[in-house]
């Protein structure tokens, strides 16, 4: 009964064309697929199996492979070569056998027959500086690139291998079997790049006093990962999509000048012959320093320290187990301080390397957000399993290797700065201290899914970086997401895109993916399911390789939510949200039908007549009555009457409409007369039948001022123009005017 | 050039930067009771600088405590020259009301006075293109609720919208 009289008012108001569909059509129509926003993306995910679980887990079958490397580096600080001896342990822990091994040399990206350069779309410009036109048209190219000098069996021999440009397939003399293990070696040496002039990830920065500041990293030829996705990771490192590489036990010793300041992933073993008794009683003290940071070496003795240079060399000492790569940062520059962290119990050290050039700004800064980000990324995912965390300073680098990062942030040569500056410093280190988290631990491949370690990483940052000040500009939130969505559609590419080619790379797999976690968490899901689901992910993936569809699924398994909808649109399209208030209609209580009621009550006279009495709403204010109503109630017993709230006396029916093609929820504030204001959220899934407009009635017992749709900017809308009811009609301009004139 | 440059030099580097694509917006609007032409640009803020730092030889030190004194004069001086507005055919000077900050963000607020109402209103804006390759300037303009918008870049920094 109840059922049918909500029908008839919804027909009344709302399918007043249900008449006009009824009519007949002059052609068919053409039939169609599923094309609703909510469909399921079991067609686009790949199919679960054995190694990949329906629930977005590793399986009981999941394999991954092991590779261990010893290495014996030397750096060459007068020819800026760095020299190595390389002996790789390879385990085939999967169920194949493999007929060959693929390595990454990613230092031939920059070779002079690197196919980089070529492969990039460019026309002439009418202008230019002289140095660049010099060093573009007239210039040598630099010899970069690997000097592979030997590959060998572990007994000596030689081993057949072929270099492909960045990769070098080892071709082996039969099929490693599963289960086995193949040991060889790789000597080589490469001329190390400037990392201000030639750029690069890695690299060194020259200074004016001759000094240098190695920032050292992709050194070593590295094996690519064998999975049962990708089978041998096989696209090349073209400069910008990053890699994947397997976890490993690492065992380094680096040879530099005597004077050198060192620091590496893993933990340095020979203490004792690297550092002086001072040091090493100062660094005990940093284990037990919890609140502040502890110098190692003070700017003091930095800059004495860089005075002369020397010809005598020191050797470095690390193991690391378990990371998926190697990096070390050396110079005699170096001021170093290190603070202890408690994670969940346990002590993790966070450390800072500098040159006197980044005070004092690193000073202040530096190892105090290495051991924030610590805290707050173990918080969202797992505890920081790592013995430490190392920032280095660099002048334009941000990355990221295992336990130790590069980043920039560099005051002015007085030692001022202005609030960017020390913003983006301690965002960089946010940042890339975070990519422990993703990718160093949960290992996805960055060559084919750059967001999922930029965007999750990006994402746990505003997290991290609100903690360490609240009002942080992070720069990745919905509402910043917002200008590049707007942008022309030929700009655009979906998340879900190889990172070489989409267009707009930073907000694409960066900002885009961050923002709508984000939202999932504060505006979808919530905290508290969001989190866990986060979490679980971020467990069962730790030292593993996670696709897209892992993350997908867990965050709806562990959730019990069903976000296809939201993964479809966000990260597989360029759609964008707009959500607006099409029309707002006043509705009144009466006794009164109107006309198209009275013709359904003529057409249907026999089922009206078993409804009985009923009440109906206009929007003729003068036919307001509510007597009726009135009546029903009187006859009700009192406990009921008690239970009742006031009789609504006023109605308001709203239309919203949806011109973006992104299905989001509705986020509704009203505003009453006694301006008293009150939040109401549709569900997405209000779309699910008619994704361009939908209805709501709300009802209240004083007027309704004011209507806004999301008034917090939590859903990306890009245009706000039809978010409010009435239109707003203060002017951002004539505001601004008048208080510039005041 | 530049675009080799930005891609191989910049991008690599760049495992994370405040920002890292190139976007203005400027929004017009033709008020019919004041006869006059609003319009509120927005820039990001290194980028404005780094243009106006080379192109005027000079270091604004935007949003410092050392900030240019005469910093709204570069600003103008600038956008008079990046940024055109003609409207019925004719070009249209505009003043200078004002700039505000919002994070990386920097508004510009210009207005034409004197304005019958436009039939047409032609845009060139070549603002950051030359630093900035991959610039794109957006405009979105509404005359008497009509709204219409355009994607300007560097092989196409004019537009025109007709009313």
């Amino acid at each position: 009964m109840r059922k049918y009289s909500t029908l008839l008012f919804s027909a009344l108001f709302v399918s007043a064309s249900l008449f006009a569909q009824e009519a007949p059509k002059k052609e068919r129509q053409q039939g169609h697929t599923d094309q609703n926003k909510f469909r399921q993306l079991k067609d686009v995910l790949a199919t679960p199996n054995d190694q990949r679980t329906a629930s977005g887990a590793p399986g009981h079958a999941y394999t991954q492979q092991k590779v261990d490397y010893v290495m014996n580096l030397r750096l060459d600080e007068a020819t800026d070569r760095l020299y190595g001896d390389e002996d790789i342990t390879y385990h085939n822990n999967s169920k194949d056998h493999l007929e060959y091994l693929w390595l990454q040399l990613d230092q031939n990206m920059r070779a002079p027959d690197s196919k980089s350069p070529l492969a990039e779309s460019k026309g002439a410009t009418g202008f230019q500086t002289p140095d660049k036109f010099v060093s573009e048209n007239m210039d040598k190219p630099k010899a970069f690139g690997f000097n592979i000098e030997a590959v060998k069996y572990a007994d000596g021999r030689d081993l057949p291998h072929t270099i492909n440009r960045t990769m070098m397939r080892i071709n082996l003399p039969k099929p490693l079997a599963p289960g086995e293990v193949f040991k060889f070696r790789i000597k080589w040496n490469y001329l190390i790049n400037n990392s201000v002039e030639d750029g690069g990830r890695s690299g060194f920065e020259s200074f004016p006093d001759g000094n240098k500041n190695y920032t050292i990293a992709q050194f070593f030829p590295r094996l690519c990962v064998y999975n049962n996705v990708e089978g041998w990771q096989n696209m090349q490192f073209w400069g910008r999509s990053e890699w994947a590489l397997e976890f490993g036990d690492y065992d380094v010793k680096i040879t530099v000048p005597a004077d050198h300041v060192l620091d590496a992933t893993g933990e340095l073993q020979n203490e004792k012959e690297v550092l002086n008794k001072e040091q090493r009683k100062r660094f005990e003290k940093a284990r037990k320093s919890f609140k502040n940071p502890v110098f190692i070496v003070t700017q003091k003795e930095a800059e004495e320290n860089e005075k002369q240079g020397t010809t005598k060399t020191k050797t470095w000492h690390f193991k690391a187990n378990q990371v998926r790569d190697f990096a070390f940062a050396s110079s005699r520059k170096y001021i170093w301080d290190a603070m202890a962290v408690n994670i969940n119990g346990k002590t993790v050290m966070a450390l800072s390397l500098y040159p006197k050039e980044g005070n004092p700004l690193w000073e202040e800064h530096s190892t105090r957000v290495v051991a924030n980000t610590l805290e707050e990324y173990s918080k969202m995912t797992f505890d920081y399993p790592y013995s430490k965390a190392v920032s280095v300073h660099a002048k334009r680098q941000g990355m990221e290797y295992p336990m130790i990062c590069f980043n920039y942030g560099r005051p002015n040569p007085d030692g001022t700065y202005s609030d960017r500056v020390k913003n983006g410093m301690i965002g960089v280190i946010t940042h890339e201290v975070g990519h422990n988290f993703f990718p160093m631990i949960v290992n996805s491949d960055e060559r084919q899914w750059t967001w999922m370690d930029e965007g999750l990483n990006s994402f746990v940052e505003i997290l991290a970086e609100l903690d360490y000040d609240p009002n942080f500009n992070t720069g990745n939130l919905p509402k910043d997401i917002v200008r590049y969505m707007s942008l022309d559609q030929n700009k655009l590419s979906p998340i879900m895109s190889q990172g070489d080619y989409v267009h707009n790379f930073g907000p694409n797999a960066y900002t885009k993916p961050a923002a709508g976690l984000y939202m999932l968490r504060q505006t979808i899901m919530g905290p508290e399911l969001f989190d866990y689901a986060f979490r679980t992910y971020s467990k069962r993936w730790m030292f593993k390789h996670p696709t897209p569809a892992d993350f997908f699924r867990t965050m709806e398994d562990a959730s019990g939510m069903d976000l296809d909808w939201f993964w479809r649109g966000w990260f597989y399209t360029t759609d964008y949200t707009d959500i607006g208030i099409k029309e707002v209609k006043p509705l009144y209580l009466t006794n009164k039908p109107n006309k198209e009621t009275k013709k359904l009550q003529q057409q249907y006279p026999s089922y009206f007549a078993q409804l009985g009495k009923l009440v109906y709403l206009t929007t003729d204010k003068e036919d307001a009555d509510k007597s009726e109503v009135e009546a029903y109630i009187k006859g009700l017993s009192s406990d009921k009457k008690a239970s009742l709230k006031d009789i609504p006396n006023y109605m308001y029916q709203v239309e919203f409409e949806k011109p973006g093609g992104l299905v989001m929820p509705i986020i509704v504030e009203l505003t009453y007369a006694d301006g008293t204001k009150k939040r109401e959220t549709f569900p997405a899934q209000i779309w699910k039948k008619n994704e361009h407009k939908v209805y709501r009635v709300f009802t209240s017992s004083q007027e309704i001022k004011s209507i806004v749709v999301d008034p917090d900017l939590e859903t990306a809308d890009i245009d706000t123009s039809n978010n409010s009811w009435p239109k707003q009609t203060t002017n951002k301009f004539d505001a601004f005017k008048n208080k510039a004139k005041n | 050039m530049k675009k080799l440059f930005v891609l191989l030099l910049i991008l690599p580097l760049l495992s994370f930067t405040l920002h890292k694509y190139y976007v203005a917006l400027t929004e017009i609007e033709y008020r019919e009771d004041t006869q006059s032409v609003q319009m509120i640009m927005n820039v990001f803020m290194d980028d404005i600088e780094l243009a106006i730092n080379k192109d005027h030889n000079t270091n604004l030190k935007i949003a410092t405590k050392n900030e240019l004194k005469s910093i709204d004069e570069h600003f103008y001086k600038y956008l008079k020259t990046h940024f055109k507005v003609i409207i019925n055919n004719e070009e249209k000077a505009y003043k200078f009301i004002g700039k505000e900050y919002d994070g990386n963000i920097v508004y510009f607020y210009l207005e034409i006075e004197n304005v019958s109402l436009p039939k047409s209103i032609k845009i060139e804006n070549d603002i950051l293109v030359d630093h900035f390759p991959d610039q794109q300037n957006l405009i979105k303009a509404s005359v008497k609720k009509e709204r219409k918008s355009l994607f300007l870049s560097s092989d196409n920094y004019k537009g025109l919208l007709n009313f």
